[in-house]
């Protein structure tokens, strides 16, 4: 599903990415793990395709097409979801307004039908329900004045209506106790774990994969993918810390 | 006598008293009263009616003689005064001038100019009786910091400043003025950041009563990127005077990045008063941030309630809620004597209105 | 004595009328602006003579006056001579179907989502008119259930030309009287060539039983340069009344100088929108119209209300301050205003609240969107008199700045007499941030529509200050005017 070749990234000059691979296909959690300033987020920046951010080698291929020539909307239309690990406020604009119409974009730019208000709001309330996420807080504008678990948790609300075939999902676990942790995981299990669909899921700690067993585990480290090896990898980080298993950064 | 000033229906002079400026330069003489020193070291300039009295001064570092007069309807009277030019690592003790005014009209310039990474205080004092008007240039060096404080406590008459300030990169300026006599005042001033990263804070506090018309029109410029500036006054109007604050931020195309703050509040004591307010931003560059509040009250009548109920009496509750209104202005002044001795004139001068 | 005066009055507008007999069938009189002219007008409309008088004296005035010295604006030399000052309703230029229209346009009224029939309305298609008004309004029979039903509850709606032949005491005792003739420049040209306009009475408690609005986008082809409008509601009666157009209002006329007056007496409320998106010009300023406006509201009534809500994202230079005389004691003003400016667009808009009496409100909330290389400037007065306790006046001035090109300016004046006053004036200056629009299109929408949406938000306490199906078109409006604006 997800081909990343050789892929250099920098910002304001500084390079970031410098040579990272990775293949993630249909049906499968991966998980990238850490440590901090390694290039995590901008892993998924770059696969969002935020300004700013530099792509100077390498590809990205998303279902056989090169997803780096695609602005941000296009990628979210052709699947990409990006769950954000510090969502924005945008004031004045409600949730169900701003999801409404990102939803409908992305089904115009399919050829699909958009939406009634109708629909939609069976759709909204019934993923809210699903994470725990009154629904009082659709209504409420974009993030403003929500606390970190519930922008978190809104996060996922949202994942839930866009229904992406893929999912990068930045520190999702950050800010968030433990039962939102587990609501959350739930959420990730029952939207994500498709036969059709695949994840990565970006994290600094095992506590995460505990809820969302991965098939896959990626120490990411100055800038490359170090290790990889199967779940049992994560618990070993856990357990030894980064240095131990050979992933601390380059001085 | 013709003034030869602009009216009232020229925007920037819309709430000056140009008839109270008419009459304190014709005052008639009145005796010369007493003026002290505020106890700092450094350079003291007592200047009577323009003229330095050098017996009483002593100049330090300041040279006393022709200044070039500017263009500005108000500055442009003044051609002698005082300058204070810093060169590069110089220290300077504080330079603190008293001006004494015994009716007509009396004009002096100043020249401030301090070479990169220098810094200076300057303290001024106005007393007397007639028209006093300055005409002060300031140019700051990168990284120079001035701190001025000027506090205008005539028992009659009119004090008209014009600042016209340049500040290079990264340079400083704070200024603090209070007025709190019995004199008409126009404050008048054009600050402009002309360096990279320049700190700017111009404000005050008015105090008026009687028929008196006191305003302030200052603008602020933002030449260059990462400015910062904060324009905080507090006007207090009693029986049928009038105070007005005009505050302006003017934000260049390219100055991104760039602060400007505006604080104006009004406290009027009498329902003859009156206070005036317009802050106003003028902006060409996107990315800043720019915001400004403005309010006109009186006394918080549950604050008041609540003081006389523990049994201080009403009048002096009112005079502790408006030295409180008052003070956020003066708390900008770093060095304490000065700061002190203005606080201690505003509160004498809160306790005879009230 | 009277008579003598009419049938003088009479064989003065006889005289010219044969005067300008050629002209007459052509309908309209002769370039530029004399007492001739003036006297034309009235004459054209059978205005009673005390009309005329009205209209002599202000131009009288108009030529003692000179134009005004713009603050923030940048306007070039108008030359009044040069101009017709009346022309009957043109019949617009018809086209056979849609498919002939300029296509921007015909592509702005598919944004706008306004229905087919009445786009080619909208768009002078042949024979389109009758189906069209049928199709979208029921034309002729909506018209006159309209009209009926306003007739039963007793409100009186119509032209100020034929409110002039109809309720001449109503209309000669509030026209001027709230906007004085020598108010201002345009004020006392509009009082001397005002070409026609609207009259609304409420009578005593009555509530309006519709918003004056849905027959108004049909009419408002015929708007004409000079407008006036005089609305009175008498005590306790309730109005909305909605002026203006989403879709793109092109006109040859450069120069528009409108009044509005409005009255509200004791318990009344005057509920007033507009949606200005006049011919702003091109992307280099070329053409656009000018906007000159004054607006003013008389609370004249204990607990009177009178609520101006605008959105101005037309015309090339757009001066207009809708205010509110606060007199009666309890009276309410609210001003809430969304201007954009892009390209060359020049917009100086705001609002005055003169508060005169006991216990009155205002609130004022401006939402300035600059973008291209536009100038946007909310200047406002807040007064409060000697005699006014207890006011309260709350103020929110907010920027947002599209490009690095634009301005943003905000020239707030408040000017207070009574110590009981509560005034509180807040204004901020934003852009858009790039973690927003990144947000926005990650979720999947567009640049445009990203920048749209956020725009929206910035603006929505103003919006939903609109009638509901008003509201929706005109966000679509904001997003429309700021196409282009983003790189």
């Amino acid at each position: 599903m997800l081909q990343i070749e050789n892929l250099h990234a920098e910002i304001d000059g500084k390079e970031i990415l410098k040579g990272l691979s990775l293949e993630v296909n249909a049906g499968e959690i991966h998980a990238i793990m850490g440590p901090n300033g390694a290039g995590k987020s901008t892993l998924g920046y770059v696969l969002g395709g935020r300004p700013g951010y530099e792509v100077t080698a390498g590809s990205i291929t998303f279902n056989g097409e090169d997803l780096l020539e695609k602005e941000p909307h296009e990628r979210a239309a052709a699947g990409v979801f990006l769950g954000f690990q510090y969502p924005v406020e945008i004031p004045g604009v409600s949730n169900v307004q701003f999801l409404r119409e990102s939803l409908n974009a992305q089904r115009a730019q399919r050829g699909e039908k958009p939406l009634s208000g109708a629909e939609f709001l069976k759709l909204a309330r019934a993923q809210a329900d699903a994470l725990g996420l009154q629904h009082d807080m659709l209504k409420r504008p974009v993030n403003v004045g929500f606390s970190g678990g519930e922008k978190k948790r809104n996060e996922m609300v949202q994942m839930g209506i866009i229904d992406p075939a893929f999912a990068i999902l930045d520190e999702t676990d950050s800010g968030l106790d433990i039962d939102a942790l587990r609501i959350v995981g739930d959420g990730i299990n029952r939207i994500m774990r498709r036969p059709d669909k695949a994840v990565l899921l970006i994290t600094h700690y095992q506590r995460l994969l505990d809820y969302v067993q991965p098939d896959r585990v990626h120490v990411l480290a100055d800038g490359r993918i170090t290790r990889s090896g199967g779940p049992e990898l994560a618990l070993q980080l856990e357990r030894e810390g980064y240095v131990g298993v050979g992933a601390e950064v380059a001085a | 006598m013709t003034l030869d000033l602009p009216s009232n229906r020229e925007e920037a002079w819309r709430w000056a008293d140009i008839g109270g400026i008419a009459a304190a330069a014709v005052l008639a003489p009145i005796a010369r009263p007493d003026a002290s020193f505020l106890d700092l070291p450094g350079a003291k300039l007592l200047f009577v009616d323009g003229v330095l009295d050098d017996a009483a001064s002593d100049l330090h570092r300041v040279r006393v003689g022709d200044l070039t007069p500017g263009t500005h309807a108000l500055g442009k009277r003044a051609t002698k005064g005082w300058s204070l030019h810093l060169d590069e690592q110089a220290v300077a003790h504080p330079v603190q001038v008293v001006h004494i005014a015994t009716g007509g009209d009396n004009h002096v310039a100043a020249e401030i100019v301090l070479a990169a990474d220098t810094s200076a205080q300057v303290v001024e004092t106005f007393v007397g009786a007639g028209w006093s008007n300055r005409n002060t240039r300031i140019t700051l060096g990168k990284a120079a910091r001035l701190m001025r404080a000027v506090r205008m406590t005539q028992g009659g008459g009119f004090v008209s400043i014009r600042d016209e300030a340049e500040l290079g990169e990264g340079a400083s300026l704070v200024a603090t003025t209070l007025a709190a006599g019995d004199q008409g005042v126009r404050i008048d001033a054009a600050i402009t950041l002309a360096g990279e990263g320049g700190y700017a804070e111009y404000g005050g506090a008015l105090l008026t009563r009687d028929r008196l018309k006191q305003e302030c029109a200052v603008r602020v410029r933002h030449a260059e990127p990462n400015g910062q500036s904060h324009q905080l006054w507090r006007a207090v109007a009693a029986d049928q005077s009038q105070a007005s604050l005009a505050a302006a931020v003017e934000v260049a195309r390219h100055a991104q990045k760039t602060d400007g703050e505006q604080s104006l509040r009004g406290l009027l004591l009498h329902r003859t008063a009156t206070v005036n307010l317009k802050p106003e931003l003028e902006i060409f560059a996107d990315d800043v941030k720019c915001a400004h509040g403005a309010t006109v009250g009186e006394l918080d009548a549950r604050a008041l309630f609540y003081m006389e109920s523990r049994g201080i009496p009403a009048p002096r509750a009112k005079a502790l809620l408006t030295e409180a209104f008052v003070a956020d202005a003066l708390d900008r002044i770093a060095d304490e004597t000065v700061r002190e001795a203005f606080a201690a004139d505003a509160d004498a001068w809160l306790e005879s209105a009230l | 004595m009277a008579t003598k005066n009419a049938e003088a009055h009479a064989a003065v507008a006889k005289k010219y009328e044969w005067g300008f007999a050629t002209e007459i069938e052509q309908d309209f009189a002769p370039k530029g602006l004399s007492e001739d002219t003036v006297r034309y007008i009235s004459a054209k409309k059978n205005e009673p003579e005390w009309m005329l008088d009205w209209r002599l004296k202000a131009f009288r005035l108009w030529q003692t006056l000179e134009a005004p010295d713009w603050a923030k604006l940048n306007v070039p030399p108008i030359d009044y001579q040069d101009a017709y000052y009346y022309a009957e309703p043109k019949q617009k230029k018809t086209i056979a179907s849609l498919d002939e229209l300029d296509p921007e346009i015909r592509r702005t009224y598919e944004k706008l989502g306004i229905p087919i029939a009445e786009q080619e309305v909208l768009a002078g298609v042949e024979g389109a008119r009758k189906v069209a008004v049928d199709a979208v309004f029921d034309s002729v029979s909506v018209a006159t259930t309209f009209r009926a039903e306003l007739k039963a509850a007793g409100v009186i709606f119509l032209s100020i030309s034929e409110a002039i032949r109809e309720y001449p005491d109503l209309v000669r005792k509030w026209l001027g009287k709230v906007v004085p003739q020598r108010d201002n420049y345009f004020a006392t040209l509009n009082s001397a060539v005002f070409s026609d306009g609207t009259f609304v009475y409420v009578p005593k408690g009555v509530r309006c039983p519709m918003e004056l609005s849905t027959y108004f986008r049909i009419n408002a082809e015929n708007t004409g340069q000079f407008e006036r409008t005089l609305i009175v509601a008498d005590e306790g009666a309730y109005v909305s009344y909605l002026e203006g157009c989403t879709a793109p209002m092109r006109d040859e006329n450069q120069l528009h100088a409108a009044v509005v007056e409005l009255v509200a007496m004791d318990d009344a409320e005057i509920k007033y929108s507009t949606v200005q998106n006049w011919y702003p010009g091109d992307e280099n300023g070329v053409g656009g119209i000018y906007n000159f406006v004054t607006k003013r509201a008389l609370c004249q009534g204990r607990n009177s209300k009178v609520s101006w809500t605008q959105v101005e994202t037309g015309s090339a230079i757009t001066w207009k301050y809708p205010s509110c005389v606060l007199a009666g004691d309890g009276s309410v003003g609210e001003f809430y205003s969304v201007a954009v400016t892009n390209n060359r667009q020049q917009a100086d808009t705001g609002t005055k609240m003169i508060h005169l009496g006991k216990n009155t409100k205002s609130t004022i909330v401006s939402k300035g969107i600059s973008a291209g290389r536009s100038d946007n400037t909310y200047r406002g007065l807040v007064r409060v008199a000697p005699t006014a306790e207890n006011v309260r006046n709350f103020t929110q001035c907010d920027s947002l700045l599209l490009s690095d090109q634009c301005g943003a300016h905000t020239v707030p004046y408040i000017e207070v007499k009574n110590p009981s006053a509560q005034i509180e004036h807040e204004a901020t200056t934003s852009k858009i941030s790039d973690d927003q629009l990144f947000y926005a299109m990650s979720r999947g929408l567009d640049a445009e529509a990203a920048v749209a949406l956020i725009v929206n938000g910035f603006a929505r306490e103003v919006l939903q200050q609109l009638p509901m199906e008003f509201a929706v078109e005109a966000q679509k409006l904001l997003g429309i005017s700021l196409e282009g604006s983003v790189g």
